[in-house]
């Protein structure tokens, strides 16, 4: 069993080195922010894809303009601003808060506003119109009394 | 009355989300936005497709309204926009191609030969029309990259001081001519 652990771990190592292989780079951190930017963008051509994730040409492109410039030492946002200026913000899977994306953001905390809200207003007015009288507290002795008896013949 | 109206509110709602549905049928996915309109076109040098000692410049294409259209003899969409882009340069519109080669990509093919590919475009553009003024070839796919160009075949059309005013992904026929390019052009004029 251990044996066949050991030979596992030698296997993810070693997938993990082929990636590396395929690109240089001068240090641990550079291919950090790499993967994570080339997950992050979006392939403007195959839509639903990652640019790391991609085999179109334009993909390619995108991922080799990533490496030149986390290999000069631009940072994440830096990047990412780099491939908004030229494919718009299609490019990035997270969309920035504009006036057209407002609603995204805003339309689910309404719904969840609203709704309580129309919970909370419904209980209060059912709350409201039940009114106790005396008349309802001698019925109610009335029938406890009856059940009692009941229960006891 | 008031109960009445609420009781409409889940109709409303699923009319709304009909309507929005319903449009997103008709919508064209490929339709990006793009980063580069209203800016100026990308500073490049980049020589031509047909003779690699000519060179060209952002600035030499300053001064005239032009499209540039990005295209290459491999894609079967840029052949069948040739013939109504040859009829637009015989209407007097100035069309520069942008040659996008992926063979020259060892990743891709890497069998690149200039002069077997400036046979190619000259048979094809003899065949199916030739609209272009000159074409710029872009091996590395740069100016491309620049202009966020994501596959071929793409239009851009620019003004005389070189400001992008449309980025055209797909091909250009009659209809998106009219629809699009045709109101522009005659404000430029």
């Amino acid at each position: 069993m251990r044996l066949v652990i050991f030979l596992a771990s030698l296997l993810i190592t070693f997938s993990a080195f082929a990636e590396q292989d395929k690109y240089q780079f001068d240090d641990k951190e550079q291919a950090v922010r790499f993967s994570e930017l080339t997950k992050e963008l979006r392939c403007p051509k195959c839509q639903n894809q990652n640019i790391a994730d991609s085999d179109a040409v334009v993909a390619k492109d995108l991922r080799d303009k990533v490496l030149a410039l986390v290999k000069d030492g631009k940072t994440k946002d830096e990047v990412i601003d780099y491939m908004i200026d030229r494919y718009g913000y299609f490019v990035h899977y997270d969309p920035p808060v504009t006036p057209a994306t407002l609603v995204l953001w805003v339309l689910p905390v309404l719904i969840v506003v609203l709704g309580f809200g129309f919970i909370v207003l419904r209980q209060r007015k059912a709350s409201v119109k039940q009114t106790w009288t005396e008349q309802d507290e001698a019925l109610l002795a009335k029938l406890i009394e009856q059940n009692q008896r009941q229960e006891q013949s | 009355m008031n109960r009445k109206l609420l009781a409409l509110a889940p109709l409303l709602v699923f009319v709304l989300l009909c309507v929005f549905l319903y449009q997103g049928l008709f919508a064209n996915p490929r339709e990006l936005q793009t980063g580069r309109i209203g800016q100026a076109m990308p500073a490049f040098n980049l020589p031509d497709l047909m003779d690699e000692s000519t060179r060209w410049t952002d600035s030499d294409l300053k001064g005239e309204v032009y499209l540039l259209n990005v295209w290459g003899t491999w894609c079967p969409t840029c052949l069948a926009e040739l013939g109504y882009l040859t009829e637009l340069r015989e209407q007097g519109v100035k069309i520069v191609g942008l040659y996008y080669e992926q063979g020259y990509d060892p990743d891709f093919d890497g069998q690149f030969d200039i002069n077997a590919l400036r046979e190619d475009v000259t048979s094809m553009l003899n065949r199916a029309g030739d609209p272009y003024q000159f074409n710029i070839l872009d091996l590395k796919r740069t100016l491309a990259l620049d202009l966020g160009v994501s596959g071929a075949p793409e239009t851009f059309l620019v003004d005389k001081q070189g400001t992008i005013l449309l980025h055209h992904t797909g091909d250009i026929n009659p209809r998106v001519w009219r629809a699009k390019f045709a109101p522009l052009m005659q404000e430029l004029q």
